[in-house]
């Protein structure tokens, strides 16, 4: 036999029968979705990477504490970059017998390579602008006013007078909370030439690009090997804590609904595939009987369902593909910028993930048929040999397994996602075989119809198992999709409140706090937090003073070596919550410290060890009374440590206050800095804004994925529900023509299918809800988040209903038919 | 009388495990048939003459016994080997026709040459189905075939490769007696063209009449007495309860 020839003669005739088309269907879902969501992910990331890059300056930084070798700049320009050098020092700037410690910029040309650097001039109209020009600095309001001076002035720096050439009103790290003073931007060429850079400056070098993202990958990867020691690449997302939890959610949530898709229509090709090997049960017999060997006839069958898969992977992607480009060309707002080109690899991985989800799930049962009696032919009740165990069927887990591993890019949405629906999968089956159980005992009281309608599941009970299970799993998926994500994404969007702070003020003094409390409120500002501030260094832990290379954790090195802040307060601040210990009551008779989880883990810390800080020339040695768990995204002035507010007080301090401040009153703010020339005004609406437009794009993205899993969802359906039609046609034709009439019939198949969509209803219902619940707390890491009962009982009910009526529809249509003719043909 | 033995079988017993204990399908059957001899074997429902033929044919192992098909004995034989063996030496006809419903009639007759390699299958074929009158239907699926039409795509299918032994289970038994007779007038013609041996398992003794000897098998045992009892023994029947054919 030639299996090539024999698989493409029974292709062309099986296909437009039923489980091949199905199978052809569920496929060509699974590889649409999957190239669909993968590429609109991967190019709205890359869209929102770009647009955020502003906040940074450039594409990508490199930065280190010593100039980077020119081989760094020769790579850039060798790969078509456009790159500028940056370079930041704490230097003190004079105007006579004042003053004022700033953080200079020295920019080289071409600054900023992303995003705007604006400035207002002598004249008063903004515009944008690039590194100064020899000779001029600009400076932050602030400095102006510290100084006493207007724009034009003259103010030394490094010894050498520069012209202040413009006030900034926006420049490209207006983000940074922390940056404790006010900023000057000078050119990098002065920088140098005024020896600002020398030995023992403390400087940190910063190399940006910027480019095609192609160009930019290669240069990270070029670059990371040949970093030099404590140097580092810094892109957007590392830059900012909040976007990069943004990013990491985002992409969560985009890998999640494509996951489902997936994992749906490998659910929909296993039942397909199931019917299939069932049909094809009694070909393989004959075959055999005929002399065809096992080798011949499994690649016959393997080489059949190849020849079904190559098209409908290729039709897949090609729809995929469209389906991204008409999901951008609609959604034209979808990608901020230009349209980035359309990626490689997402097409191929679905390409790829569609055959290995084809052949995981259907081989099993295919793979069984070699063990089909020839005798069958004869005798159509002899069944291949049972075996108790069959190593087979973990193949479909085991791809399944290795789906959410690859795709899900996040082991603890991998874990959950695959140790919720492998806990749906044994409930249902231990649940529905307990059921069966009670149904086959318990059902004779019941009315002779719907006795009759759930005897049958009890009779099929490994198909009625399958069934059920397939349906919880998909019902679950849909869930998830349709009710547990949209609920996280409305969860994470309360998070950024309309009062969430966007402007954070630092460098207010004690005495200060009740007029600007009162200036803030007067100009309508909400949400107003304030906490002191201390500056310190950590000189040991637990007496011993702490070695950078002690600790695995390398950002540990940054509070070794460098400052840390400090803040105190009577209350646990919001966004803060209590893991350990005991929160400060002024009982406390010695130093005590709260320290945040990540500093706990990062330098291995428990309750009752003491640290010892250094504050100004004084030494406390405050020992650890509570362990923290902070939301650092909340956009609230978080600390790693707080003191018990006794010890605190004594400290020299400032205010750093967060607050919401309504759209337009920058006037009003600009007065107040005016008014307060020692604070320093931080606008974070900008990041905040990026959040907030990764979320809502993400939402929408989410929502066209929804299309394709619920196109699934009804695949696996119908799939399920014709997994059993062929023997519920030769039952009914028999029911039929003992004179059972249609409301009769209706009943049974009723009982039967509500049976079963409650069954699989209230699986699902209980499992999205857990899977909810870990998604929120292990994966998108947002607290006390509780799925919505309503819309999940709804869709579970909405759902159990079209079990039923599918089931019952199609039994109308088979009441309809003559008994006669279903019965020759069985 | 052609002599030499092309099928035979040895104290051939069947036993399988049921819900009620062990269940004896066949019990101790002998059997020789000669090659280009035809053979039925009769029986009431549940006799075991099924089992027989699977058995007879290498389509299943007995319990106890053996069974030699052209010299080659089968229990010595793997389920690819008896495979081998079936390709190149056994044809069937069904009671049910067994056509293959997604391959037309030309392609269910191509297969069992295309099983064995043979490289003018198509052209052999198309002979095959004019010999049975359907050169004109051979671009038809089964479904688009009568039951007639069905068995005898089957009976060319049967005998396109030429084999020494042709089972035949019931070949009329879903057929209505006029078809049915067309169908045996071509079962038993196409037979003696080829110098098939038949094996034909059946409980229409008109049929089976038409066999040069027949066997009767009663609870999974051949039956000596039937023979006797009704004083027309057929020639078969009498070799049967001598307990050679």
């Amino acid at each position: 036999m030639k299996p090539l020839t024999f698989a493409a003669r029974s292709l062309r005739r099986e296909f437009f029968h039923g489980e091949l088309a199905t199978l052809f269907a569920a496929l060509v879902l699974a590889v649409a979705a999957l190239a669909a969501v993968a590429t609109l992910a991967s190019r709205v990331e890359r869209a929102i990477v770009a647009s955020a890059a502003e906040l940074i300056g450039g594409d990508l930084g490199v930065s280190s504490s010593r100039a980077l070798p020119p081989e760094f700049t020769a790579e850039a320009e060798t790969l078509g970059l456009r790159h500028t050098e940056l370079a930041d020092f704490p230097s003190v700037v004079f105007v006579g017998d004042k003053s004022r410690l700033c953080d200079v910029r020295a920019a080289g040309r071409g600054f900023p390579l992303r995003g705007v650097l604006a400035v207002r001039d002598a004249s008063g109209p903004e515009k944008n602008v690039h590194e100064p020009e020899a000779g001029s600095v600009y400076v932050d309001h602030e400095v102006l006013v510290a100084l006493g001076v207007g724009v034009g002035a003259s103010v030394q720096v490094g010894g050498r007078e520069f012209r202040l050439a413009g006030e900034i009103v926006r420049s490209p790290d207006s983000g940074n909370v922390f940056r404790l003073a006010p900023r000057l931007v000078m050119n990098y060429a002065d920088a140098e030439s005024v020896g600002l850079m020398g030995p023992g400056s403390r400087v940190r070098h910063r190399l940006l690009v910027a480019g095609e993202t192609a160009s930019v990958d290669a240069f990270a990867a070029w670059a990371k090997p040949k970093l030099p020691a404590g140097a580092e690449i810094t892109t957007v997302e590392d830059a900012q804590q909040n976007l990069r939890t943004a990013f990491e959610r985002g992409e969560s949530f985009l890998r999640l609904a494509a996951l489902l898709a997936a994992l749906l229509s490998g659910i929909a090709v296993a039942l397909a595939a199931q019917r299939f090997a069932k049909r094809k049960t009694e070909e393989v017999a004959l075959l055999k009987c005929l002399g065809a060997s096992r080798g011949e006839i499994i690649a016959a069958l393997t080489l059949e369902i190849a020849l079904l898969a190559l098209p409908a992977c290729v039709i897949g992607l090609a729809l995929g593909l469209g389906m991204q480009e008409v999901v951008i060309a609609f959604a034209r707002d979808l990608l901020p910028g230009a349209t980035p080109p359309l990626p490689l690899g997402p097409p191929l991985a679905a390409f790829a993930i569609g055959l290995a989800v084809l052949f995981g799930f259907a081989l099993p049962p295919l793979l069984r048929l070699r063990d089909v009696e020839p005798m069958r032919v004869f005798r159509q009740d002899l069944d291949a040999r049972p075996r108790r165990f069959d190593a087979l069927y973990l193949l479909p887990f085991a791809v399944g397994g290795a789906l959410i591993a690859i795709e899900a890019g996040n082991a603890r949405l991998a874990v959950t996602l695959g140790a919720g629906f492998l806990i749906i999968a044994l409930a249902t089956w231990l649940l529905g075989f307990v059921l069966l159980r009670i149904l086959r005992s318990g059902g004779k009281r019941l009315p002779g119809a719907l006795r009759f309608g759930l005897a049958n599941l009890a009779r099929r009970r490994a198909l009625s198992l399958l069934q059920a299970g397939a349906l919880a799993l998909s019902l679950t998926a849909l869930a998830v999709l349709g009710v547990i994500a949209p609920s996280l994404l409305d969860r994470w969007r309360l998070e950024l409140a309309p009062d969430t702070p966007n402007y954070f003020m630092i460098n207010l003094q004690p005495e200060q706090r009740d007029s600007m409390q009162q200036r803030l409120a007067a100009l309508g500002a909400t949400n107003v937090g304030m906490l002191p501030l201390a500056v310190g260094k950590l000189v040991a832990i637990n007496g011993v003073a702490p070695k950078a290379d002690d600790f695995e954790d390398k950002r540990a090195a940054n509070w070794i070596n460098g400052e840390m802040r400090l803040s105190w307060s009577d209350t646990l601040p919001p966004a803060n919550k209590l893991k350990l210990g005991r929160w400060f009551d002024g009982s406390e008779t010695e130093p005590s410290l709260s320290v945040d989880t990540m500093w706990v883990d990062m330098f291995h810390l428990k309750l009752g060890d003491t640290l010892t800080l250094r504050v100004g020339e004084r030494d406390i040695t405050a020992r650890v009374a509570s362990i923290r768990g902070v939301n650092w995204d909340s956009f609230r002035v978080n600390f790693f440590l707080m003191l018990d507010p006794k010890t605190g007080e004594t400290l020299p301090h400032s205010l750093v206050t967060s607050f919401h401040a309504p759209a337009g009153v920058s006037a009003q703010l600009g007065t107040l800095s005016r008014d307060f020339p020692n604070i320093s005004l931080v606008d974070v609406n900008a990041i905040l804004d990026r959040v907030r437009d990764i979320v809502d794009r993400v939402g929408r993205a989410a929502g066209w994925v929804l299309a394709f899993s619920v196109a699934a969802g009804v695949l696996v359906l119908l799939a399920a529900l014709a997994a059993t039609a062929d023997e519920r046609r030769f039952e009914i034709a028999l029911l039929r023509t003992l004179g059972a009439h249609a409301r009769q019939l209706s009943l049974a198949v009723l009982g039967e299918f509500v049976a079963l969509g409650l069954l699989a209803g209230l699986i699902a219902a209980i499992g999205a809800a857990g899977i909810g619940i870990a998604l929120a707390q292990g994966v998108f890491k947002l607290e006390n988040y509780w799925p919505p009962a309503w819309p999940l009982l709804s869709l579970i009910a909405a759902a159990a209903a079209l079990v039923a009526f599918a089931g019952w529809a199609g039994t109308l249509r088979i009441a309809r038919t003559p008994p006669m003719a279903i019965l020759r043909k069985a | 009388m052609p002599s030499e033995s092309v099928l035979s079988a040895t104290e051939v017993s069947k036993t399988v495990d049921g819900p009620d204990g062990r269940l004896t399908i066949l019990d101790g059957v002998s059997l020789d048939v000669a090659r280009g001899a035809s053979l039925a074997i009769v029986g009431a429902s549940g006799s075991g003459k099924t089992t027989l033929l699977g058995l007879l044919a290498g389509l299943d192992r007995p319990s106890t016994g053996s069974v030699t098909l052209a010299g080659q004995l089968l229990d010595t034989l793997d389920e690819e080997a008896r495979a081998r063996l079936r390709r190149r030496l056994v044809g069937f006809v069904f009671q049910s026709f067994h056509l293959l419903p997604a391959l037309n009639a030309e392609e269910n007759v191509m297969l069992p040459l295309e099983l064995e390699g043979s490289s003018d299958a198509a052209s052999r074929a198309r002979d095959a189905l004019a010999r049975v009158g359907l050169d004109a239907r051979r671009h038809h699926y089964p479904h688009q075939l009568s039951g007639g039409e069905q068995q005898r795509v089957a009976l060319a299918r049967a005998f396109v490769h030429g084999p020494e032994v042709l089972f035949a289970d019931e070949p009329t038994g879903n057929l209505d007696q006029r078809t049915g007779a067309v169908v045996s007038d071509l079962l038993f013609a196409l037979n003696r063209e080829h110098g098939t041996t038949l094996v034909l398992v059946t409980h229409d003794v008109a049929l089976a009449g038409r066999c040069e000897r027949s066997l009767r098998l009663v609870d999974g045992r051949i039956d000596r007495l039937a023979a006797e009892g009704r004083g027309q023994a057929l020639p078969a029947e009498r070799a049967a309860g001598e307990g050679r054919a």
